[in-house]
């Protein structure tokens, strides 16, 4: 298969410029800060560039840049959990939100779901994504950012896609738990 | 997962997340459909659980990067 060649630099710009907002996006969520968010981009960018000549025309430029992405994040800004809630998510049961909603007596449809989140803002999520554990909010973090599918996801982790799926739905319930623990907390929903 | 033609509440519900993310087979998406066109709880669960989940990722996508971010990479790979 070809290499990326012609005007490598120009080439390599354009299609950084198509990820970019999404990379940041999940930098962003990734690390928690706009400082370092920025840094591991810029930093993940350059390696990219370096390594462009090498890169297979053709091939996902996306999941091959967001490989890069994530092993440097792994390797450099990896941080620890932020304090805040502390969820013990591991019996967590599939729709916890919609048992927690209909216990306290909310009709859970698909009004209240949207309304329940919408009263959190987005920094109160992400504290309930800080909760998970690192492998599963890495997974959840590429699953929220982008509409990807499993397969996508297990090339930039570079895990089987069984392990995306398992990790992906416990995330999610785990997430689910700790958004009803932030709401409480909050004063939004009733205490847990 | 196995291919059923018809699907109980469990059965549903253990679906539900490659159902919401578009990964299940034609087949089982069929089942899945037919099942919640015929059970009104497990209808309202999917439509919530859908609703969740699209309301976190809205939430967690409003985020641009900044307009300085590209030109910082720009002239740090012409350095």
């Amino acid at each position: 298969m070809a290499k990326a060649s012609g005007n490598s630099t120009g080439e390599f710009e354009r299609q950084l410029t198509k990820v970019l907002d999404q990379a940041y996006g999940t930098a962003l969520r990734l690390t928690g800060t706009a400082a370092d968010a920025e840094d591991l981009v810029q930093d993940a960018a350059l390696l990219a560039h370096r390594g462009f000549p090498g890169f297979q025309a053709g091939s996902n430029f996306r999941a091959w840049f967001y490989r890069i992405l994530l092993n440097r994040f792994y390797s450099n800004y990896r941080r620890q959990r932020r304090a805040g809630v502390s969820v013990d998510l591991d019996e967590t049961p599939e729709l916890y939100l919609y048992q927690q909603a209909a216990a306290s007596g909310v009709t859970p449809d698909s009004d209240t779901a949207t309304a329940l989140v919408d009263r959190l803002d987005s920094e109160l999520v992400q504290r309930a994504l800080d909760a998970l554990p690192e492998e599963f909010r890495t997974v959840a973090t590429l699953y929220f950012m982008q509409d990807l599918p499993y397969q996508e996801i297990a090339d930039m982790l570079d895990v089987p896609i069984g392990t995306v799926r398992s990790r992906l739905h416990r995330a999610r319930r785990m997430l689910q738990k700790a958004l009803w623990e932030v709401a409480a907390e909050r004063g939004i929903v009733g205490a847990p | 997962m196995t291919q059923p033609t018809h699907l109980n509440c469990k059965d549903c519900v253990d679906r539900l997340g490659d159902f919401v993310d578009r990964e299940l087979s034609t087949e089982e998406v069929a089942a899945v459909e037919r099942h919640l066109e015929e059970c009104f709880g497990c209808a309202r669960e999917f439509r919530f659980e859908g609703a969740v989940l699209e309301s976190i990722k809205v939430t967690l996508r409003r985020v641009q990067a900044p307009a300085s971010l590209l030109e910082k990479i720009r002239r740090s790979l012409d350095s």
